[in-house]
C-alpha cells in the first residue's frame, strides 16, 4: 500500500498549491488532520458572509484513506466559524452526505472535490434548519462519523 | 503486488511539509535516515531520494516510482494519482491500474469516476498499445542506484544489472543478501568490530556504518584539525592542506618539499617549473606523434599487400575480387614468385564464392518457406470447401433417398401389399435409418 501513502503526499502537495475559489488552506501538517476554511460564493441568504472550517482527519485508516476510504470530514465549531446551518449537517459539526460514507466514497475523490461538494451542497439550499433528531443526536452520539449509519433519503440538496 | 510494507498503525516516518517546497522537487523528509527503517527494508514510503535495496524475492512496485520528468496529467491513474502501471480499460472508457481498480471494486464494484456498475475481471479490456508504448518510455530513476532509465527496463535493470539490488550472497551456505557491487567480495556475513567504537557487527554493514552510524566515525585530522570520517582519512590527506607535499615537479628534479597550501607559492618561484612544463607539452605531443606512426605503419603494410597482388596479376581489376569467376581461375598465369598473394587471391575467390553459396541457401530456404506458406493457403480453403461440398452432397444424397422412399411408397399404396411389403418394409426400414444416421452425421458437422 505504499503507493497509497505516496498518494496522500499527493493530496497534500497538491492543497499547498493552488485551490479553487472559497477554498483556502489554513493547516496540513503531516497525515493527521488538515484544516480548511470554506466559503459560499454566490448570494445565499444563509450564507452570506460566513466562513466555516473544515476537519479531515485520517485516524486509523491511514494510508488507504482516498484509496478505499474517505477521510473523517466535519465542520469545526469556533467564535469565528460557524457550523452552517443546513438539513443535512448536524449543530456538532457531522455532515451527512454520500460521498464521506462507506458506500458513497470513490477513490477519485480528493480534498479539493469534496470541499466543492459541500460547497455546492451549501448553495443549493434554501432551508434554514437542522436535520430531525438534531439535539437527541448530538447528545447520545459517542461514534465516530463513518460509523455512523446515515440513511440517505434526501435527493433534492 | 509487492510485500505491505507500510509501518502498522503507527504514523509513516515523514516531517511537516511546507509551502515552499517547489512543484518540481521531491518532498523534504526532515526525518533523519535511521538505520531501522532501512533494514526493515520499506522501499515504499514516499521518500524519493532514499535509496532502497531491493532483494530479488521483493517485487517493486511502479507506482512509487520517482519519474524524471512531470507525468503527462492523461497518462495518471485517477486513483494512486502516479502514472498506470498494467492500465486496464473499462466499458465506460475510464482506465486505471489494474492493481489500483481491483483494490477499489473489492470495497466498491462500480467505476469510480462514473459510479457504472462493473464486473471484473471480464469489463476490463487492455487499452491500445500506443498507450502501453508511451507508458514503458516512461524515463524513471532506479530505486536502488538512481540510474535514469526506461520504466520497462527497470525491473530487468532490478533483477540482472542494478549494482545496489540485493544478490544471494555468493557464499554457498550463506543465506543472506549482498548488494551486486559486492558480489564479488566473497561472504560477508561474519561478525567484525568497529575500530572506531568497537561495535561488534557483520562486516557487510561496515562500510555504511563507519560512514554514517558509527557514533566515533568523526575524527580530527591530525594535520589540519579539521573533523573528517575516520575511514574516509585517506582520502582526505590527499587533499589536506596542512600535509607536507611535495612539488608537482619532482620527477623532474625538484626538491622542494612544502605543506600543500605553501605549495602554491612555491610552484610561482619553482625553477622547475618551465622545464616541467615544456617537458610536459613535448611528453604530449610525443605521445599524439606515436600514435600517429601507429596509424600509419598500418596503412603501410595495407599498401604493401596490395602492391604485391598488383605485381602478381597485372591484369587484374582489384576493385572487381567479388566478380571473378572460377573459371578465369586459370588464365590469370600463376606465378611461383608470389605464392603468397596467389594464396590470397585463392583464399579471397573461396570466401566470395562461399558467402554466394551461402546467400543461395539462405535464399533457397526463405523460398521453400514462401512455397510452403502458399501451399497452406491455397490448400486450406480447398480443403474447407471440400468439406463442404462433401455435407452438401451428403444432404442431397438424404434428400434423394427420402424422396425415392417416398416414391416407392407411393406406388405401393395399401397394407395388404402382402409379400411384397415384407420384402420392400425391411429394405424401406433400411433406407429410413441410413438417412437418419446421415442427418445425424451432418448436424454434427
Amino acid at each position: 500500500m505504499a503507493f497509497a501513502s505516496k498518494r496522500l503526499a499527493k493530496e497534500l502537495h497538491k492543497i499547498h498549491g493552488s485551490l479553487p475559489p472559497g477554498i483556502e488552506l489554513v493547516q496540513a501538517e503531516g497525515f493527521d488532520e488538515w484544516l480548511l476554511d470554506i466559503k459560499v460564493l454566490d448570494a445565499n441568504p444563509l450564507y452570506m458572509n460566513q466562513t466555516y472550517r473544515l476537519k479531515f482527519k485520517f485516524s486509523s485508516s491511514y494510508p488507504i484513506v482516498f484509496l478505499i476510504e474517505p477521510p473523517e470530514v466535519t465542520f469545526l465549531n469556533l467564535p469565528d466559524r460557524p457550523i452552517p446551518m443546513h438539513p443535512h449537517i448536524y449543530s456538532n459539526g457531522i455532515i451527512c452526505l454520500d460521498l464521506l460514507g462507506q458506500q458513497g466514497w470513490s477513490p477519485v475523490q480528493n480534498v479539493e472535490s469534496i470541499c466543492m461538494s459541500l460547497q455546492s451542497m451549501l448553495t443549493g439550499n434554501t432551508k434554514n434548519e437542522r436535520p430531525e433528531g438534531d439535539e437527541g443526536f448530538v447528545k447520545h452520539n459517542r461514534k465516530r462519523p463513518r460509523d455512523i449509519d446515515f440513511y440517505y433519503h434526501d435527493n433534492t440538496v | 503486488m509487492p510485500p505491505p510494507n507500510t509501518p502498522g498503525g503507527s504514523p509513516p516516518d515523514l516531517s511537516p511539509l511546507h509551502i515552499t517546497v517547489p512543484p518540481n522537487t521531491p518532498f523534504n523528509h526532515g526525518s533523519p535516515r535511521s538505520r531501522r527503517t532501512r533494514t526493515a527494508r520499506n522501499p515504499y514510503s514516499i521518500d524519493e531520494n532514499k535509496v532502497y535495496e531491493i532483494g530479488p524475492s521483493d517485487g517493486v512496485d511502479l507506482r512509487c516510482l520517482k519519474y524524471v520528468s512531470e507525468v503527462d496529467e492523461n497518462l495518471l491513474c485517477p486513483i494512486c494519482h502516479a502514472a498506470l502501471v498494467d492500465p486496464v480499460t473499462t466499458p465506460c472508457d475510464h482506465t486505471y491500474c489494474e492493481d489500483c481498480i481491483y483494490t477499489a471494486w473489492k470495497s466498491n464494484p462500480t467505476c469510480p469516476v462514473d459510479r457504472s456498475p462493473l464486473i471484473l475481471p471480464g469489463d476490463v479490456a487492455t487499452p491500445p498499445k500506443i498507450v502501453l508504448n508511451q507508458l514503458d518510455a516512461l524515463k524513471v530513476k532506479c530505486p536502488c542506484c538512481g540510474d535514469t532509465l526506461p520504466r520497462s527496463m527497470l525491473r530487468n535493470h532490478l533483477s540482472r544489472y542494478c549494482s545496489n539490488a540485493l544478490v544471494k550472497c555468493p557464499d554457498e551456505v550463506c543465506e543472506k543478501l549482498v548488494k551486486r557491487k559486492d558480489e564479488g567480495k566473497g561472504c560477508l556475513h561474519y561478525d567484525s568490530e568497529c575500530p572506531d567504537c568497537k561495535e561488534h557487527l557483520q562486516e557487510i554493514d561496515m562500510e555504511s556504518h563507519r560512514e554514517v552510524e558509527c557514533e566515533n566515525r568523526e575524527g580530527i585530522c591530525q594535520h589540519c584539525s579539521e573533523t573528517i570520517i575516520r575511514c574516509k582519512e585517506a582520502e582526505h590527506l590527499k587533499s589536506c592542506p596542512e600535509v607536507m607535499t611535495s612539488c608537482k615537479w619532482t620527477k623532474y628534479g625538484c626538491q622542494h618539499g612544502a605543506l600543500r597550501k605553501e605549495l602554491d607559492a612555491h610552484a610561482n618561484e619553482c625553477r622547475f617549473s618551465t622545464v616541467g612544463q615544456m617537458a610536459e607539452m613535448l611528453q604530449a605531443e610525443i605521445s599524439t606523434l606515436r600514435d600517429q606512426l601507429h596509424t600509419l605503419n598500418e596503412k603501410d603494410k595495407a599498401q604493401e599487400r596490395r602492391i604485391k597482388f598488383l605485381e602478381t596479376h597485372p591484369h587484374f581489376n582489384f576493385s572487381d575480387v567479388s566478380s571473378q569467376s572460377v573459371s578465369r581461375l586459370p588464365d590469370s598465369s600463376p606465378t611461383a614468385e608470389f605464392p603468397e598473394s596467389r594464396d590470397q587471391y585463392l583464399l579471397s575467390l573461396l570466401e566470395s564464392q562461399e558467402s554466394k553459396v551461402d546467400q543461395l541457401s539462405v535464399g533457397l530456404t526463405e523460398l521453400e518457406a514462401k512455397q510452403t506458406m502458399m501451399l497452406f493457403n491455397e490448400t486450406i480453403p480447398i480443403k474447407e470447401q471440400l468439406a463442404e461440398l462433401r455435407s452438401a452432397q451428403g444432404v442431397i444424397g438424404m434428400h434423394v433417398r427420402w424422396l425415392m422412399n417416398f416414391r416407392m411408397q407411393e406406388r405401393r399404396p395399401g397394407p395388404g401389399a402382402g409379400g411384397s411389403s415384407e420384402s420392400g418394409g425391411p429394405g424401406g426400414d433400411g433406407h429410413r435409418r441410413l438417412s437418419d444416421t446421415m442427418r445425424d452425421v451432418i448436424t454434427k458437422l
